[in-house]
Formats: C-alpha cells, structure tokens, sequence
C-alpha cells in the first residue's frame, strides 16, 4: 500500500517528534527542523562526526534541513547566503521527501533501528484509577512477521500476531489493536502482571506452526507452476552440455562440468519457490487482563 | 550475524519449503534477560507502518513505477519490462533500436527486483565511457545507489558500475568470479559476439541469477553471433551449436525456419523499433537551402581549392599530411575565420624559405577582401523568420566564436555550447538555452548531456562527412519526449564541394528523412578497408573535375544502398515473432 504525499508527511513529523527534534518552521508544504542527535545519526551518514563526538565528549552540532514535501504548498524560503565563506554553514540544506525518495528510506531505516523491541503497559482507565484494589495486567508477545513467497518471483505477506503468555490464545491483528491504545514503558500504579504459563520459546513455537498451518492452507499453485519453469530449464541445460560433455579432451570437459555445475546452481537460486518467514519487530504488552482468574 | 533458522516440512510432497528466520528471538531473549533497553512506542508503530507500506502483495504487479518520481516510463517501456519479469523470468536481449531507451527499460526492471527484494548485489558492466552516464540515470532517475568502480574496495557496494575492461583484468576478476551476482546487466553486448574473446569468457564464469544484455545490434555480420549473445543468457535455447547450424542455418547470413526461429527468439529477446508505431516520434522535415557566394568568397574557395590541389600533388598523395589539407577545403565552406587560423598555422610549420609562404599570403589578402559571410547572413534570417529557439551546429570552433559576435552584433541572443567545457557549464549553457537565448551555437553533438527536446528546429550550418555525426546531431533534438515536428535546415554553397557531400548524405543516403537504425552496422560493413570519410578525402583531393565528383559520389552512395538493403534482409528474423495464443 502505497502512502500518499500526506501519509509521507504525518510519517515524518511523527518521527520528527517521536526523537526530540526541534521543529522551526512549519507550513502544510514543508518544515524546517534543527535535528535532535538521536535522528541525526540516523539519517545524516556522518559516522565519523559522531564517533569524534563520541570520543571527546564535545557538544553535538546536530544538522538543521528543510524537508519539503509539497511545493505548492508552502511559503517562499528565504534566499541561500550569497557563495563565500559559510555559506555550506549557513545554506538551508532542501530537501523533497516524495515515496520512493532515498530520504523516505532513510527515515524508513531510522524507524526500523529505534523501533523493533517494545516493552509496554497498557494506561490505566478511569474504572482502574478509581479502584481501591490492584489490576491484574496480562502479558501478550507481539510479533509482526513478514512471510515472502519467492521463486523467481515474489509475493509478501504481514501477519501481526499476539500471543498472550497466560492463556496461549492467539489473535490477528495485533499489532492493530494495540495503536488504538495508549501505552506506556512502565509499569502504572496499582497494577500486577499475571504470572505466564508460557516459555519465550513455547510461545515462539506456537506461534510458528500457527503461521505454518495457515500457510499450508493456501493455493501453492506458484511454486508448482516454479517448479515445472525450473524442470523445463533443466532439461534445456542438460541437453546443452550434455552435448559438449562428449569430448574427449580432458581438460576442456573438466572446464565444461565446471560451467554446466554453475548453471545449474544458478537455476537453483533463480526459480527454486521458497518461503521465508521472518520478524519486522516484536516485544511485550501488558494488558489489562480479560483471563479468567 | 548467524541466522538461525529452521526448516520444517509436512508429510505430504512440501512445494515449497518454510524457513523460519529467528534472529529476531535470541535479541528479544537478550533484551528480556537483561530488561532493556527498549524502543519507543511511536518508532514502533512507525516501522509497522514503513513495512506495511512496502509489502509486495503480489506476484506480478509492477511496484518500481510508484517509487520513480523523476521518470515517467512510455508505454513500450513499461511492456519490455513487464515482459522480462513475467515470461522471459529475469534472463533477456534487450536489443530496442538506438534512441528508445534500453537504459530505461533495464533500470526498470533493476528496480522491480530491488524493491521486491530479489536482487540486492548487482553488477553493471558498459563501455568505460559510459560509466559515469549509467551511475547518473540510476541515481538521478532511478533512486538506485550506483556506484561507478573506482578502487578495487568499490566492489563491495551492492550496485556497481564498472567497465568490462576492468573487470576482466587481475586483481578484479577473481573476485568477481567469487562472487554471486543477483543480476548481471551489461551494455554493448555485441562486442561479447565472439566465443573465444577473454570477454566472453569472463562472462561465461560470471555466477548471477538475473542477467540483461544491451544491444541495438544483435546480429552484425553473421548468425553465430546471436547464438552465442543467447548461450550466454540461456545455454540450449537454439538447440546444441551443430543442432543451431543444421535447423537454423543456410549460410552464414541466411536463416531458414524463420518461423520457429523468431519464435525461440521472442523468448530472449525484445527488439522495439521506431516502425512499431506505438512509439510517439514526431515527423522529421528537412531543407536544404542553397546559397550562392559573394564574388570575394568565391575568389577564396577557388584559391584555396587550387592550393590544396598543388599542395597535395606536391606531396605525391602523402597521406598524413592530407588531413589539414582536407581540413582547409571543408573550412572554407564553413567561414573565413576558420580557413585564416589554419593557415596561419600552416605558415608556421614551413621553413623559412618555403615559396608556399607567398602563396598563403595570397589567400590571406583574399580573406581580406571578404566584408560579409553569405552564410552567417542566411542563418540570421532564417532564425528571425522561425521565430523559435534553433540549435546550430559547426564543426569549427572559429566559425562557432564568429558567429557569436555576428549575432551579438545583431542584437541576436546566443549560447556557445562545446567539448571542452565541464559538466557545470555545458548545464548552466542548457539552462540559458532553455530559458533566456534563442539560438545555442554547438560544436559538439555527441556524449551525454545534450536533450534537447524544448527545441525542434536545428540548422546544420556545415556539415560533417561522417555520418555517424550527422545522425547524432540530429539524435539531439529528433528523439523521443519531442513534442513537436522537427525541421532540419541544411546550409549549402553552390559550386562547392559541399553540394556534392549534402548530395551523397541526404539524396544518396538518405540520412536525414529516414532513420537509419543501423547506420552503424552499414558502415561497419562498408568500410572494411577505409572510412567513408577518408574515401571523400581521397576523392576530394585526386578529383580532376566536378563530373568526377559527381560520379564517384553516385559510385559510394550505391555501395551504401547495397549493403543497406543485405541488412535490412536480415532484419526479419529478429522482429517480434507472431503474437502468442490468448491464455
């Protein structure tokens, strides 16, 4: 799905705001904003400024840009400094943030790296606060997993889903849920978490054959469609060297096997349909408990 | 990192095995053992939110033309792209006519496979000269982060561009052939045409699993070429080399089993022509306007003939000594100030006590007499009636200097635009083009940079005698992205050489009504032993009269023709094969 001028943009100022950035200028088109050294070494490449800062201990300089992301929407900028010295300093760097831009994939990264393992709890309801007695929270592990169908080809699929540690009840769209939550990293008064039944591991488990189970119920018409395309490519391959494999010169049929080998190989890693399943992020919820006690 | 991972199967037949990639779970382990640290909620949703985004719901959709904000792909583009994806699977001649952009085509589909995650590590191979170009299109119209091969540690980014000079050669071939490329893209293919060349070879060991070959000319002289383009792509599609040569050979340049031959073909290959129709190029007019030299002008062109004559006599048909002789007579067409330079320059290679130094005094008080250029004025009026921006072309740098201040004297608007200028200014020079002067003054039409698709009027103000040249200047402003007609002016001085030159290259030729998809191979072909050009000198100089020329002129543009017409029989079996039945 692809996201539109506007989703780009709530996109990066939830981000600008999610790590501290200053914010100076604002319009519906673009924004000025002095970065914050958590989103300056993720999206500036400066590896070794920050390793010196590192180092040294020295007051971080954080890198100030105009992110645009609709001309016809802003006010005018105010002119670059005329060329001399400071003017890198002191130029406003500009830069258009479309979908597809390598600076998107550049905030796209920066999520990913501050972003991948929460441990949260659910903020308690008005019911909670006024209660005079603890609240039984439930711990759940979320995982958002992404299953790629590839042959030479590939198709992708997100699963979000929530394990609850107690019960080993497992729900779809997780992850869904929990962004209509508010959440917080620790743990609320008046509240206790629900001791789990479940192992980390026993819980990843159950999990994995949830997935696999529902993959199996799929159309693989794919991969045997691949599969038929990979035997027809053989068989192509095979008539081929076959052929050149009747000299008698030792060495050219050694030179020959080693080709035909490496053709093979390259079919192989080409068509051979396979599923992959791995994690985007993941991490802990606790929630106000729906269990039986 | 290691991944650890864990395949598991059903009992019955799996078509495809799962792999679990579980390195997320020891880090989770980890973080839990020793309580954090933790990410932030908002940063969490944010990445679900990215992935969510980028998911390749399926197989065949194309995901690359929603991520190109600096390129919108025409439609035959698009179609070759698909067609390489979804039935040749990755592995194809892209053999499109020059001009309608096989670049574009192989970057689309280098970015399908990079958004979906199916290639990452690629290998880009081109002549040296277009290194530079191929990582500009892939970054600037691509968002891909080419990098062009500079240092033996460059071979590790994930998409190179290099030259196959290079690549070929120690230290960087062996650890080439230890790598695995997803893809393999390389341009010029028709110099991988033969077997047994070090380049063929070397591509031959090559591991990759996608792989794109370039060529606008995929066969030139003889059907094993295409063979081995193919063998390299997909061993075994034509049949062994004996089964090729009995199904599909009666000589070297003739096919048999045409049918079932494009149609092996149309599983490799993809050729677009300009013919197809389906491709958008505007109609192309062209005019030769003659003029006729002032008395003084004549007088010069007419001493100038007879001392390249003598001159050349003198030299016995030395041919070196030829080019500045040649040179002076193409100059003199073209503007005083040019011929002036070059004789002066003559002046100074001769000894002291040559008698030639008379004689070139002689042409210099000839130089003298001439208060107008016929030709300058022409253009001048030709320009204020088009009304309309106009590219000139020269071949001369002093004609290019002079018309300039011509221009300027008239109040008349104009860039200069040549080779030796750096990437800065020939864009600051495209930009004034663009958007302030009427008229660009260029010495230059090849390499990169030059669109000139805002201007469709062009006036080739001499005329090169190689026409690989004129076409590339014409390839300037008719290509695709004009909107509009394009009208060509050639300027031609009656009585003069010229005439015979624009003579051969527009009536005999052909070359500025036609497009001529295969110029270069008929040329090739034709100049087995000398240049086209270098027979014009030789027929320039040894000519006795004006009928001379002329026939010698008939005689050359009829070798042409001929062996136009052998490459165009070759033709047929590389269009596109009869459209398969409906699925």
């Amino acid at each position: 799905m692809v996201m539109s001028a506007k989703q780009v943009q709530q996109f990066v100022l939830r981000y600008l705001d999610a790590t501290n950035c200053h914010l100076i200028e604002k319009s519906p088109g673009h924004v000025i904003v002095k970065l914050s050294p958590q989103a300056d070494r993720e999206l500036t490449n400066r590896p070794y400024y920050w390793g010196f800062v590192d180092r040294t201990g020295t007051e971080p300089e954080t890198m100030k840009f105009c992110f645009i992301f609709d001309k016809d929407k802003m006010p005018p900028l105010p002119p670059d400094p005329p060329p001399g010295p400071g003017y890198i300093a002191h130029r406003l760097l500009k830069e258009e943030v479309t979908y597809g831009s390598r600076r998107l994939d550049q905030f796209f990264q920066a999520a990913k790296a501050g972003g991948s393992y929460v441990n949260l709890f659910e903020l308690p309801n008005a019911e909670q606060k006024s209660s005079n007695f603890s609240t039984p929270y439930e711990q759940w592990l979320g995982v958002n997993m992404k299953i790629e169908f590839a042959c030479d080809m590939k198709r992708e699929e997100i699963h979000a889903l929530g394990i609850s540690m107690v019960t080993g009840d497992i729900i779809e769209q997780f992850c869904d849920n929990m962004l209509t939550r508010k959440m917080s990293p620790r743990l609320p008064a008046n509240v206790h978490v629900l001791r789990s039944a479940l192992t980390l591991t026993k819980a990843r488990n159950q999990l994995e054959s949830y997935i696999e189970k529902k993959i199996r119920t799929y159309d693989d018409e794919w991969a045997v469609e691949a599969k038929i395309r990979f035997d027809d490519e053989i068989a192509r391959i095979d008539s081929y060297y076959e052929g050149l494999l009747k000299t008698e010169d030792d060495e050219i049929k050694k030179s020959v096997e080693e080709q035909y080998a490496n053709r093979k190989q390259e079919l192989t890693w080409q068509y051979e349909p396979r599923i992959r399943i791995s994690v985007m992020n993941c991490g802990f919820f606790h929630l106000r408990s729906v269990a039986k006690q | 990192m290691s991944i650890n991972s864990a395949t598991t199967s059903r009992s019955k037949q799996p078509s495809a095995p799962i792999e679990f990639d579980r390195t997320w779970f020891s880090e989770l382990e980890e973080r839990t053992a020793k309580n954090g640290p933790w990410d932030d909620f908002t940063l969490f949703a944010l990445n679900y939110e990215a992935e969510q985004s980028q998911v390749v719901s399926t197989f065949d959709e194309l995901q690359c033309l929603t991520q190109l904000n600096n390129l919108s792909p025409l439609p035959h583009q698009i179609e070759t792209a698909t067609k390489v994806l979804h039935e040749m699977r990755g592995r194809a001649i892209l053999a499109d006519e020059v001009g309608l952009g096989k670049t574009i085509e192989a970057g689309l589909i280098l970015k399908e496979y990079l958004v979906r995650g199916l290639a990452r590590k690629v290998l880009i191979l081109v002549p040296a000269s277009l290194v530079l170009q191929w990582v500009r299109e892939l970054n600037q119209k691509f968002g891909i982060a080419a990098v062009a091969q500079k240092k033996e540690y460059t071979w590790h980014y994930d998409v190179v561009v290099a030259s196959m000079d290079t690549a070929k050669r120690d230290p960087h071939k062996d650890l080439l052939l230890q790598n695995e490329y997803d893809m393999l893209i390389i341009d010029e293919a028709h110099k991988l045409k033969n077997k047994k060349t070090t380049n063929y070879q070397f591509i031959t060991q090559l591991r990759k699993k996608y792989c794109l070959l370039l060529t606008a000319t995929p066969i030139q002289n003889d059907l094993s070429e295409l063979y081995n383009l193919i063998t390299l792509l997909k061993p075994g599609q034509l049949g062994g080399v004996s089964d090729f040569a009995a199904n599909f050979i009666v000589d070297k340049r003739l096919p048999k089993n045409e049918d079932q031959l494009q149609s092996e073909l149309s599983k490799v290959m993809i050729r677009n022509r300009r013919s197809d129709g389906n491709i958008g190029f505007t109609k192309r007019f062209v005019k030769n306007v003659p003029l006729t030299l002032s008395d003084e002008e004549m007088a010069l062109y007419n001493g100038v003939t007879a001392f390249v004559k003598d001159r050349y006599n003198e030299l016995n048909g030395d041919m070196s000594s030829m080019l500045s002789l040649v040179t002076l007579q193409r100059e003199v067409c073209s503007s005083r100030d040019a011929v002036f330079l070059t004789l002066i320059n003559l002046s100074k290679k001769m000894p002291e006590d040559s008698p030639i130094h008379a004689k070139i005094w002689e042409l210099v008080n000839m130089i003298r007499q001439i208060k107008a250029n016929t030709k300058a004025e022409k253009a001048l009026e030709l320009i204020e009636e088009m009304n309309d921006k106009v590219i000139i072309f020269t071949e001369y740098r002093q004609t290019q200097d002079y018309l300039l201040n011509f221009f300027r004297s008239k109040n008349m608007v104009a860039v200069p635009y040549r080779g030796g200028m750096n990437r800065g200014k020939k864009d600051w020079m495209m930009d004034l083009f663009r958007n302030r002067a009427q008229v660009m003054i260029a010495t230059e039409a090849g390499g990169e940079g030059i669109n000139l698709q805002f201007c469709h009027n062009m006036i080739n103000f001499d005329l090169p005698w190689n026409p690989m040249r004129v076409e590339q200047r014409i390839g300037r402003v008719h290509r695709l992205g004009q909107m509009n007609d394009v009208k060509i002016y050639n300027l031609s001085t009656s009585g003069t050489i010229e005439e015979h030159i624009l003579n051969l290259l527009h009536e005999k030729i052909n070359l500025f009504e036609l497009v001529i998809g295969q110029l270069d191979v008929i040329l090739e072909r034709m100049e087995k032993q000398d240049s086209l050009e270098k027979r014009l000198y030789k027929m320039m100089l040894e000519s006795k009269s004006d009928e001379d020329i002329r026939a010698n002129v008939e005689s050359i543009g009829k070798s042409f023709q001929d062996i136009a017409k052998t490459v165009a029989d070759n033709e047929p079996f590389i269009q596109d094969a009869p459209q398969e039945e409906a699925q």
